[in-house]
């Protein structure tokens, strides 16, 4: 999920808490965070369900929004030539070759947006959308 | 009957190489990949006054201009000088869409070319000619990459995910043109192709072409063999089939569509033609280690599965080549081939028989 923080909120010990005082994972995937100015980071949040939920609580007393990864990934699917360039890097199988079509599939649910795919794509066909958008 | 390499690779496991030599009379087949060398020769015509043109730029990437006062080539892996991932292969591509590419070209002057310095735009429309000529296309089998160092590497061959982390490949397998001729008995110069999306040539052996290359027990090359000289129409052709690429901290390249009919003469091109993917092997390299060794030798079969085995280690595996497109290019010319309008004759001139690479020593 990303989490974009108000400006406000950019000096509070965001990952501290929910770390220690809600007993959840955290791993950071990305951050974009500059004082004074709204902030992204992207996290995995594990843990049990109740901890988990009241994680979500906490951040939202905080006026910090969360935004499911996969509205973040940008793929242009029309222009994809299927040559599984992206499919090769892509360690959570969000992006396969089917074997009896040979097209190339993509499964926003399985993307844990580690951003390898931006890389490998000749067509440049996905962009990571960090953001309020 | 007109059938694609894939069908007839099919139709070989239950019928011999006879009965398949007297039903089928020509086996279609394709690729759909990156290919390095590659360019388009333009004629932009004469401005008034002329201009002899010495340096230019399209779109401002560098072309080459020494080929008389209007002739240029795009080389596709040339590099914009200020953006890495823009090249002669999208001017190329945005030309063959129709679309206006700027053109920036400087001259001394002569006597009966004054003029120094133009600044216009081209199309595919107001051009002359615009012809594809690729030096070194559609490599008769190709080497799978791995990488077996720390650092992820980023390669022609796509990227290489560090300790074995994955295994590229770049055919299309049994589509292949050249590895269902594998001995080019019925492929040589003016062997017409489809190409790009439209009719073209085989104009002559492709560079860095090799013979004795080492073959499996089906007698297929398991390493990089021959290759082709392409020719065509670039006005004529579709961006469905040539497609600019940009492989991360490699470079600009070009996707190109090939597609070569084959006519099944006798019985052992019928028994070439046959070839499948599970007998059909690739030698893997190791580009993590500075001397490229060949550390294991894999089927296509395996490599398509998505996950082979070496030492012991499971690794998922991905083409480079589009077998997608590649069944659609074999697929269409089937169409052509069957339908009376696209005809197959015997090469003008065959490739050489024994050829050895050179290599560029210190000298």
């Amino acid at each position: 999920m990303v989490l974009t923080f108000p400006a406000e909120a950019i000096d509070e010990p965001i990952t501290y808490t929910l770390i220690k005082e809600y007993d959840v994972m955290i791993n950071i995937l990305n951050a974009d965070i500059t004082h004074g100015r709204e902030g992204n980071l992207l996290i995995e949040m594990s843990g049990r369900e109740m901890d988990v939920h009241e994680a979500l609580v906490y951040l939202e007393s905080k006026q910090i929004e969360i935004s499911p990864v996969i509205k973040n990934i940008l793929f242009n699917e029309s222009r994809c030539i299927h040559c599984g360039a992206c499919a090769s890097v892509c360690f959570s199988g969000a992006l396969e070759i089917d074997t009896t079509s040979r097209e190339l599939k993509f499964n926003p649910e399985k993307c844990i947006a580690c951003e390898l795919c931006i890389k490998a794509c000749p067509l440049q066909l996905f962009e990571l959308n960090f953001g309020v958008n | 009957m007109v059938l694609t390499a894939e069908e007839v690779s099919e139709m070989g496991k239950t019928h011999s190489a006879r009965e398949i030599a007297r039903k089928v009379d020509v086996v279609t087949t394709g690729t759909f990949s990156p290919m390095c060398s590659s360019g388009v020769f333009i004629n932009v015509g004469h401005a008034d006054p002329p201009i002899r043109i010495e340096k230019a730029t399209l779109n401002g990437v560098p072309v080459f201009t020494g080929l008389a006062a209007v002739d240029l080539y795009i080389g596709a892996t040339e590099n914009h000088p200020e953006n890495p991932a823009y090249g002669g292969a999208h001017v190329i591509e945005e030309l063959i869409k129709g679309i206006d590419v700027e053109l920036i070209a400087h001259a001394k002057g002569t006597d009966c070319y004054p003029r120094k310095d133009i600044h216009t735009t081209i199309n595919r429309s107001n051009i002359n000619e615009m012809i594809m000529f690729n030096p070194r296309n559609a490599y008769q089998n190709y080497p799978v990459a791995v990488n077996s160092s720390k650092k992820i590497m980023y390669t022609y061959m796509g990227s290489l995910l560090p300790k074995l982390g994955n295994a590229n490949y770049c055919t299309s397998g049994e589509l292949s043109p050249l590895l269902n001729d594998p001995r080019l008995r019925t492929i040589g110069v003016g062997t017409r192709i489809f190409l790009g999306g439209t009719t073209g040539y085989i104009s002559w052996h492709g560079t860095q072409f090799l013979t004795d290359t080492g073959t499996n027990e089906h007698g297929v090359p398991v390493s990089n063999a021959a290759t082709l000289a392409v020719i065509g129409n670039a006005k004529a052709m579709s961006s469905d089939f040539i497609k600019a690429a940009y492989f991360e901290k490699y470079g600009v390249s070009i996707f190109i569509g090939i597609g070569i009919p084959i006519p099944v003469l006798d019985e052992e091109m019928a028994s070439r033609v046959m070839i499948r993917n599970d007998q059909i092997t690739a030698c893997i390299e190791d580009y993590g280690d500075p001397d490229k060794p060949v550390i294991g030798r894999i089927t296509y079969a395996e490599l398509q599965t998505g996950e082979i085995s070496l030492n012991q280690k499971k690794i998922r595996t991905a083409s480079l080549s589009s077998f997608y497109k590649a069944r659609i290019i074999a697929d269409l010319l089937k169409k052509e081939v069957a339908e009376g309008r696209f005809l197959l004759s015997e090469p003008v001139e065959k490739f050489p028989h024994s050829k050895e690479l050179n290599t560029l020593d210190i000298r």
